[in-house]
């Protein structure tokens, strides 16, 4: 073969003889260099980055996401570092040995509530239900979602208008009063808030996963696949799943948002956890009558739902930009 | 025995609209080591005519309704879905018309070069990759090595369909379908690629089947030519057959639009007048009658038969063999010389 003439499509030959440098490329003084455009030596040299790297650098950019990622993660720390340090120098949160309804305080940073329990460690440890609630459901949602939108997308015809209609069935009727009804019939319980919330969840998961893979699977690579003696469970996994994923993952980060909200709406309604275990919705229900003259009842747990579910979906957002290509700088 | 043996391939699209014959009795036979152009306008049936052979229809749309499609004496027709993926990228591999497309922007382009080796021949990833790296070498990547593990979009035009034909012959295929490998390509690439694709079939004497609407293209390279028209074989003959002495007046179309330098001054093209028929509503008789100029009554009511005029020269026309027709095109039609 003739190796040298294709050198001139579109860069200088690199594999001339010469010194090697750590990394094992040719070391080449200027005047060794063949005539090629400027920068041309600099894409061929730069560095691999995948994908994700490249969403990492722009999701860095984004002030309003990494405040998001931030808080979580403080959020994450507190919660699961809870046990070591808020019984010890503040308080248990479901004893009820203080006063009742006492304001905030050094020993009661966040007040107490009507039968004496402390408010601060009660915000805390709810944030082990919201964050629990969120992380779990949402990933119910997303398990059937993907496997229900990658049958539907993938194969089509008959199995994706089934998939779709009872999808519809499940959007047809009101979101909580939906999650109210699963919950009276399974009883209402700390684990069958995962349940109801990860289950009415998949259908939005299944329509964007979808709608995502039958954009990939028109894709020539995908043909090429095909071509090249691919099984459907290896096109599927391997070209078409990275590929329409990233509005998956931008989603089911909001949707935490969302199911955190659900599962404060759904305890305050009295549906979902039950006392005594601490959560922010039944905070909120119980303080309800109290509003007035013990505002931090109130304030606190409300404070922690608004800034939590904001930072899940700024992260959501800043990952959103991040990921989309097109958007490359 | 010939490595691959088409014989009345029929496939159809069941649309809403009707039926779509985009292939209509196609049969050729291709030896090994041997280069084979399928030339027509688009909607001709070229691409559905390979992917058939590949069984990549998208069924239940499409189908291969009837024919026989028989590679090294099996009838891929009759093979079940393990077998398929069995042949598919290992005896017969193709290349894809867009390269921008065709490689997966989230794979390392040696990683998916590898793909094939380790579906096919069970090699593990390191095998793979070390062999993906002696592919892209082969085919003129320079510091393969280190290309490898770069991300498709690192890649030029160039050097993907590069990377697409390495990936192709990874497995070492008896039959390369390249359709049209180079239309997305500029003109200086595209001579490249080709070039590449010879000395590769030279070295490997893998058999090519080549899809295109570029005269040029297939003048470098074919053995034979198969030129279609409506989903139909018009005119099967050796390259030489089909340049030199072509027998249907479609063939003369395709000659005469393109721009030829060495004959008129003027250089005025000579298109064929009309829109390629629909696949749906394919004209009675024969398929060109209505863009033909010189059609006669039984062009319109009678389907011409595919006839060998000369050996191994056929035509589906019904004047091929009358040597007076022939004349008269070559007098009415200035600049053709008269063999």
């Amino acid at each position: 073969m003739s190796a040298d003439r294709h050198h001139t499509e579109d860069e200088q030959d690199p594999a001339s003889q010469g010194p090697l440098d750590v990394e094992g490329h040719p070391i080449r003084d200027e005047a060794q260099r063949a005539p090629v455009l400027p920068g041309a030596a600099e894409v061929a040299q730069r560095p691999s980055r995948t994908l994700w790297g490249d969403a990492f650098i722009r999701l860095r950019k984004n002030k309003l996401a990494i405040a998001g990622l931030v808080w979580v993660v403080f959020v994450v720390v507190v919660t699961l570092s809870a046990d070591l340090w808020v019984p010890r120098y503040f308080a248990d949160p479901v004893s009820t040995e203080f006063a009742g309804l006492e304001s905030p305080s050094a020993d009661h940073p966040f007040g107490t509530d009507r039968i004496g329990r402390d408010v601060f460690s009660r915000v805390i440890y709810g944030a082990r239900v919201s964050l629990a609630v969120g992380i779990l459901a949402v990933s119910i949602s997303v398990l059937i979602g993907l496997i229900m939108g990658a049958l539907s997308g993938y194969y089509g015809g008959l199995l994706d208008a089934f998939v779709m209609r009872t999808a519809d069935i499940f959007f047809a009727f009101p979101y909580v009063l939906f999650a109210i009804v699963l919950l009276a019939i399974l009883g209402p319980s700390y684990r069958n808030v995962f349940i109801a919330i990860g289950i009415l969840g998949w259908p939005s998961i299944a329509r964007v996963f979808r709608s995502s893979i039958l954009s990939v699977k028109e894709n020539e690579y995908v043909d090429a696949a095909r071509a090249m003696g691919a099984s459907d469970l290896r096109i599927m996994t391997r070209h078409i799943l990275p590929n329409a994923i990233a509005p998956i993952i931008v989603y089911g980060t909001m949707s935490i948002g969302g199911a955190i909200i659900t599962e404060a709406a759904l305890s305050y309604l009295g549906m979902g956890v039950q006392p005594p275990t601490p959560s922010w919705g039944m905070m909120l229900s119980e303080a309800k009558a109290l509003m007035g003259p013990a505002p931090w009842l109130t304030i606190y747990p409300g404070f922690a739902i608004l800034t939590t579910v904001l930072a899940f979906v700024l992260m959501g957002d800043g990952l959103r930009d991040a990921l989309d290509v097109k958007m490359k700088d | 025995m010939a490595l691959l043996e088409v014989n009345n391939l029929k496939t159809q699209f069941f649309t809403r609209d009707g039926v779509v014959k985009a292939v209509d009795g196609v049969s050729f036979i291709l030896n090994e080591g041997q280069t084979l152009a399928i030339v027509g306008e688009s909607g001709s049936g070229k691409s559905v005519t390979a992917l058939s052979l590949m069984r990549l229809i998208q069924e239940p749309q499409g189908r291969i309704v009837d024919g026989e499609v028989i590679l090294s004496g099996k009838d891929v027709l009759k093979l079940n879905d393990s077998q398929v993926r069995a042949m598919r990228g290992n005896r017969i591999a193709m290349i894809f018309q867009d390269p921008m497309t065709s490689l997966n922007p989230v794979f390392r382009v040696g990683f998916q070069i590898g793909e094939a080796l380790r579906v096919h021949k069970g090699m593990n990833r390191e095998q793979a990759a070390q062999r993906a790296v002696e592919m892209l070498e082969l085919v003129g990547i320079p510091n393969a090595a280190h290309r490898a593990k770069d991300y498709p979009h690192q890649f030029s035009g160039g050097m993907r369909q590069r990377a697409m034909i390495a990936m192709a012959l990874a497995c070492d295929p008896d039959i390369l379908i390249a359709d049209e490998p180079t239309t997305a390509l500029d003109v200086t690439i595209q001579a490249q690629i080709l070039e590449l694709m010879l000395e590769m079939q030279q070295r490997t004497g893998a058999a090519i089947i080549m899809i295109t609407h570029d005269l040029g293209v297939v003048a470098d390279m074919a053995d034979d030519v198969m030129v279609m028209y409506g989903g139909r074989q018009v005119e099967y003959g050796t390259a030489d057959h089909v340049f030199y002495n072509p027998l249907h007046p479609y063939t003369w179309g395709l000659l005469d639009s393109l721009p030829r330098h060495d004959i008129s001054e003027k250089g005025e093209l000579c298109p064929i007048q009309g829109q390629p028929p629909s696949l749906i509503d394919i004209p009675s008789g024969c398929a060109f009658h209505p863009r033909c100029p010189h059609a006669r009554e039984i062009c319109r009511t009678s389907v011409p038969d595919l006839k060998e005029i000369e050996p191994g020269h056929r035509s589906a026309c019904h004047f091929s063999s009358d040597p007076r027709f022939r004349r008269t095109i070559a007098a009415s039609q200035p600049g053709r010389e008269v063999r």
